[in-house]
């Protein structure tokens, strides 16, 4: 039974302790950090790195890993890294891995993650490849040991491991110092099994390092003391002090072995000491009572004191103080450094306040005092900054693996190459542009890079290359991902723009070539030709370029068409410090980040480059093209301090798609502010993305402009389209003017179509069903009569000649006031959507409301109510009067009347709208009554009449009227329902939410005379 | 059981705050103005270096006007720093449980909802405000 099963089974005997969710955490965060190590080395070997340091971290890694997993019950990667340690021992001695063999390693450290995450995968450990396996025994790890141990005796370390050295000290000191201390507790009464566990896990993970570099002495000592441990491990025995006096001795004597290693010194003097300790410890164990049982003190306690006196002796040559400052890294956790960041910032505002106030100081002590202050934090800040600081190679590094694993997928030859893989960042933007930066190598591996087959006829090398360069630029950090592909192609680009709806043809003309490549950019756009599962999905580039915002970066993409494409991404060096820039607004002060800011322009509006104005929105020419300005007083609603002032400035900003010019009152500075957050309710204002202090104390909003951009309404394309003949809508939905039609055949070549929302039901009847009552013909239709209404009949058609003894025919059941009726046509052919406006034709009038002339016919719409009348002309449209209000509500003073139109159907919104525009009425439309009481409550125009729809999404008319009532302001505005639903319920409902008149679903002549009773004529009597 | 309170005054009603949840009470601070923010939202304070958020319980509760004196309670709720912005300060009164009830239905609803309970001690009715119904209030976006 190999050593590596021993431990784990008698591991698994002891541990009837589950591990706390932090262990875990700690154990997964660090397995992971070791197989990036082992995977990095792999693809080291891949190139020409020496093979015995690569070797080492990949065999370290699956040899860690293994333990750990036994320890933390993980039986599958303790199995899976076992088997993959077993297959890389062969290669011990052979100096170099197949590249086959490397794909499987690689392979097996996905598997490894994959099982850390708690999956299982199902691995094959067949080298996929169809070379001869080496023909290599797999030894057992207890082989491995042996060996190891023999070559312990000649003690020193094999030179080939010098360059790993270092790492492995700190491991051990870190270990040893852990152990130490929790043998400390024990020593002082705590006996808990968490200890004895921490001290196990430590000495067995130093075990298998010391063997692994040939370090005879430190594994014996490790393993002595395992062993020992293992009975404490039951709980059925304690530690007597004995004992821990043994074990305190050879962590001792680890100590120093540790400093030999270090120092490369000569270490035969411990050698005699291990043996002898070793012996003492092994009788220690023995001697151990069963628990609750003090052991007695026992002869052994002399031979431990001559024991440790020798140590000294052999202790006296190493020159530690010398070599201890060689390896100087302590681990800090992260929290701390965040505490210590925000302290900085606290700490820099100071500084600003100090110096804000040596300025208008006399004391030149006090003045030269503050300047050294200035420098000192800055120092500091910088110093500390630093703490934070990751090399970006960190990242970088993993796309070698990517690169290599898709040139195989995708059957090209690509290359990568780093540059500047030192440059550091801060470890949470490490982390934040990790996945962003995958996706952009990958697209350049998928989209960008050709089929070596094309590149040879393009006259280009055959393998591609990526370059992915880093640097420092300006307080930022760049990031440039360049490919030698086959570039982006504007042509294509605009076509798919087009196709998918983000521009017009007419736009697409006037697009410049940045603005072209900007368009991958757009949510859901993709321009590889087939979806493949590397990239195309379409979830791409404006998912990238949303990350690198969040964190305050910028994209930037380039690219020449035959020759390649670059990727700029430049990203704040932190988070916490933002460079930005003070502006005043009356008595506020904002703070706009200078990564939004793209520059500065002073305009003297009696010069000749002034802001203009364009349909009164305030405009500005910035070098030839038109920048929309925005008044930050007006946009905040903040009072003008001032009339216009001569000279305006004009900050020019950056937002997601389109600059604009931000006017603001005063610029003051430039300064680094350190943000602070503020809390949802503000946020959701859009406009603000923090708060921060000044160095004079006061606070200043920082400004978020992207969210600026928002709330001014800029970059939206086509707002109000159709402004023309007097229908002014102020929210354009484009989509809700589809109306959707029945369309059905009646006799007549035409087709017939009535408005879907009218139809309550489609009914196929039985001739035989059909009864008389009177001279009309119904069907009983549940508990009530149905009316039938022949469409031929009324339409002025043939009646269709059916098949009076059988056969059932086509009814389309329509709801009026309560009643169902049965309209009768010959065929239900479909349904139809269509935005076109209903001509009205030469025909119309009656029934036929007009026409819709489609593509490919002309479609006539008819008017289900209409049907309705024309056959029971008894039935009178409902309208009811409510209370008469009019002469108390004041008119507005000038103009037309104006009336809002509330109505949800697009279709009955338009002939509505028409019949009032007729009458000479001003109309501004609404979709539902949501809409209607924000336009309202805006004030931004005033009414004389509310007409509405009952039936609507958000706000039904009731609930309209009802909102309308309880403002003071609109107390007396006349207000007309009209509905379908003018069934006595509903009439009597309306009336009591305050309608003075409740219409049934348009009648041009009834409305225009309710209208003009309720508000008057059109035009004022002047 | 007895509870802590500390004290202030509103108009003419007395409010009363957990004391362990108070984390320290000044005068008038400078308040810098939130355009576009809800009018209950005065502003913000910049108390030793952390940014507050003032809240104006007059605007709260539905007073057209403001008081003479204002004092801020500053008291951290959900990590958040907020200030009240009150009329004045009283003292930190100890209340049995016996004497605290639900908040009668007559109070207006936009009152009642921040309102936990009433204790009825033996010179004035003391309603305990909801810190947490009004860290909630600051939570929800304004859409």
């Amino acid at each position: 039974m190999s050593t590596w099963a021993r431990w784990t089974s008698s591991l698994r005997r002891y541990l009837d302790m589950a591990f706390s969710d932090q262990e875990i955490e700690e154990f997964k965060t660090e397995a992971l950090e070791m197989l990036d190590a082992a995977e990095k080395s792999l693809l080291s070997l891949d190139g020409a790195a020496a093979f015995k340091p690569a070797f080492d971290t990949v065999f370290r890694c699956f040899h860690n890993l293994k333990g750990g997993a036994g320890v933390m019950e993980l039986t599958a990667l303790q199995t899976h890294t076992h088997e993959l340690e077993n297959i890389l021992m062969g290669f011990q001695n052979k100096g170099v891995i197949p590249a086959e063999y490397v794909s499987l390693f690689l392979r097996g450290i996905d598997g490894a993650r994959t099982l850390l995450e708690g999956q299982t995968i199902d691995f094959n450990f067949d080298v996929s490849v169809e070379v001869t396996k080496p023909q290599v025994a797999k030894p057992e790890v207890g082989n491995l040991e042996a060996a190891t141990n023999n070559s312990a005796s000649t003690a020193a370390p094999s030179s080939s491991l010098f360059g790993t050295n270092e790492e492995f000290v700190v491991e051990c000191e870190e270990r040893v110092e852990r152990i130490s201390k929790s043998l400390q507790q024990i020593e002082n009464g705590d006996h808990s099994k968490e200890l004895i566990d921490s001290i196990y896990r430590d000495v067995h993970s130093l075990k298998g390092v010391a063997y692994l570099f040939s370090y005879g002495n430190l594994g014996d000592l490790s393993h002595g003391i395992e062993s020992s441990l293992e009975i404490l491990r039951t709980g059925s025995h304690v530690p007597s002090k004995i004992l821990i006096n043994v074990l305190f001795k050879c962590v001792e004597l680890i100590e120093l072995e540790v400093t030999c290693i270090k120092a490369k010194m000569d270490n035969s003097e411990i050698k005699g000491l291990v043996g002898n300790i070793l012996r003492m410890l092994s009788e220690a164990t023995a001697a151990l009572e069963p628990a609750l049982i003090q052991a007695e003190p026992s002869q052994t306690v002399p031979q431990t004191a001559t024991t440790a006196a020798k140590i000294p002796a052999a202790a006296n040559h190493p020159p530690t103080a010398e070599s201890a400052a060689e390896l100087s890294s302590i681990r800090v956790s992260v929290p701390l450094l965040d505490n210590l960041m925000t302290l900085m910032g606290e700490m820099v505002l100071v500084r600003n306040q100090v110096i804000q106030f040596s300025n208008t100081s006399e004391n030149m002590e006090f003045v030269n005092l503050s300047k050294r202050l200035n420098v000192v934090t800055s120092e500091i800040q910088g110093e500390l900054m630093k703490t934070r600081m990751q090399p970006i190679g960190n990242v970088l590094g993993k796309f070698s693996r990517v690169v290599r694993d898709l040139s195989g997928e995708l059957g090209k030859q690509i290359a990568i190459e780093l540059q500047g893989a030192d440059t550091e960042l801060d470890k949470s933007l490490l982390e934040a542009i990790k996945d962003p930066l995958t996706h952009i190598v990958r697209n350049s591996c998928d989209h960008g890079i050709e089929m070596p087959e094309t590149r040879r006829q393009a006259g280009k090398p055959i393998g591609g290359r990526i370059t992915i360069k880093s640097y420092h630029e300006g307080g930022q950090v760049v990031i440039e991902i360049a490919d030698d592909g086959k570039g982006l192609n504007s042509d294509l680009l605009l076509r798919k723009g087009i196709e998918k709806g983000l521009i017009t043809e007419a736009r697409a003309k006037t697009m410049n070539e940045k603005e072209i490549f900007n368009l991958i950019f757009a949510p859901g756009f993709s321009t590889a030709a087939k979806v493949t599962n590397v990239s195309g999905r379409g979830v791409g580039m404006d998912v990238v370029r949303t990350n690198i915002e969040k964190i305050g970066g910028t994209v930037e993409l380039s690219s020449v068409t035959g020759t390649g494409t670059t990727i700029r991404i430049k990203i704040p060096l932190t988070l916490a410090i933002v460079p930005a820039l003070i502006v005043n607004s009356g008595k506020n002060i904002f703070a706009i980040p200078q990564v939004k800011l793209v520059e500065l322009v002073r305009v003297d509006q009696s010069s000749e480059s002034k802001v203009e104005y364009l349909h009164g929105a305030p405009v500005f020419r910035l070098r030839g093209s038109i920048l929309p300005l925005v008044d930050l007083d007006q946009l905040l609603g903040v009072a003008k301090t001032k009339e216009k002032p001569a000279v305006l400035n004009i900050a020019v900003l950056n937002a997601e798609h389109c600059s604009f010019g931000l006017i603001v009152e005063e610029v003051q500075d430039t300064a680094d502010i350190v943000v602070k957050p503020i809390n949802r309710l503000l946020k959701s204002l859009q406009v603000y993305s923090g708060a921060t202090v000044l160095g004079d104390g006061s606070v200043a909003l920082i400004l978020d402009v992207l969210g600026l951009s928002k709330v001014a309404q800029i970059g939206k394309e086509e707002l109000n389209a159709d402004d023309s003949n007097g229908e002014r809508s102020l929210k354009k939905n484009k989509t809700s003017d589809v109306q959707d039609y029945l369309l059905v055949r009646v006799n007549s070549p035409t087709k017939h179509a009535m408005v879907l929302g009218y139809v309550n039901r489609l009914e196929e009847f039985d001739t035989n069903a059909v009864e008389l009552s009177g001279a009309q013909r119904v069907i009983r239709y549940g508990d009530t009569i149905l009316p039938l209404i022949s469409a031929n009949l009324r339409l002025g058609y043939a009646a269709t000649v059916r098949d009076v003894t059988s056969g059932k025919f086509p009814v389309v059941v329509v709801e009026r006031a309560g009643c169902l009726y049965g309209i009768e046509v010959d065929e239900i052919i479909d349904t139809l959507s269509s935005s076109l406006e209903i001509s009205s034709s030469l025909a119309a009038g009656g029934a036929i409301s007009g026409n819709l002339n489609t593509k490919d016919e002309l479609v006539v719409v008819v008017d289900p109510f209409e049907l309705i009348l024309q056959t029971f002309p008894h039935l009178k449209s409902v309208v009811v009067a409510g209370e008469k209000v009019v002469a108390r509500h004041a008119p507005r003073a000038a103009g037309p009347m104006r009336i809002l139109l509330v109505e949800d159907t697009p279709f009955f919104r338009r002939a509505i709208a028409n019949v009032l525009l007729s009458g000479g009425y001003e109309i501004v439309t609404a979709s539902d009554g949501q809409e209607a009481v924000e336009i309202l409550n805006s004030d931004e125009v005033s009414f004389d009449l509310l007409v509405t729809d009952i039936e609507m999404p958000r706000m039904n008319g009731f609930e309209l009227a009802k909102s309308v009532r309880s403002n003071p302001k609109f107390e007396t505005l006349p207000m007309l329902a009209i509905s379908s639903r003018a069934d006595k319920s509903h009439v009597q409902k309306g009336v009591a939410a305050g309608f003075n008149v409740y219409l049934e679903k348009l009648q041009a002549e009834t409305l225009l005379s309710m209208v003009s009773e309720l508000i008057g004529p059109a035009r004022r009597a002047a | 059981m007895t509870e802590q309170l500390t004290t202030f005054r509103i108009g003419e009603d007395v409010f009363g705050i957990e004391v362990m949840k108070v984390q320290e009470v000044t005068g008038p601070p400078t308040i810098v103005d939130v355009p576009l923010a809800p009018s209950f939202v005065r502003g913000l304070i910049n108390l030793r270096g952390q940014i507050a958020t003032a809240l104006g319980l007059r605007e709260l509760f539905g007073f057209k006007t403001q008081a003479e004196a204002q004092m801020s309670v500053v008291c951290k709720i959900d990590g958040n720093l907020v200030s009240l912005i009150v009329d004045s300060i009283g003292d930190v009164v100890e209340v049995s449980r016996n004497a605290f009830e639900k908040p009668p239905e007559t109070i207006p609803a936009d009152v009642r909802k921040f309102i936990k309970g009433i204790y009825k001690t033996n010179d004035s009715l003391l309603s305990v405000l909801d810190l947490d119904r009004l860290s909630k209030e600051l939570s929800n976006s304004k859409e």
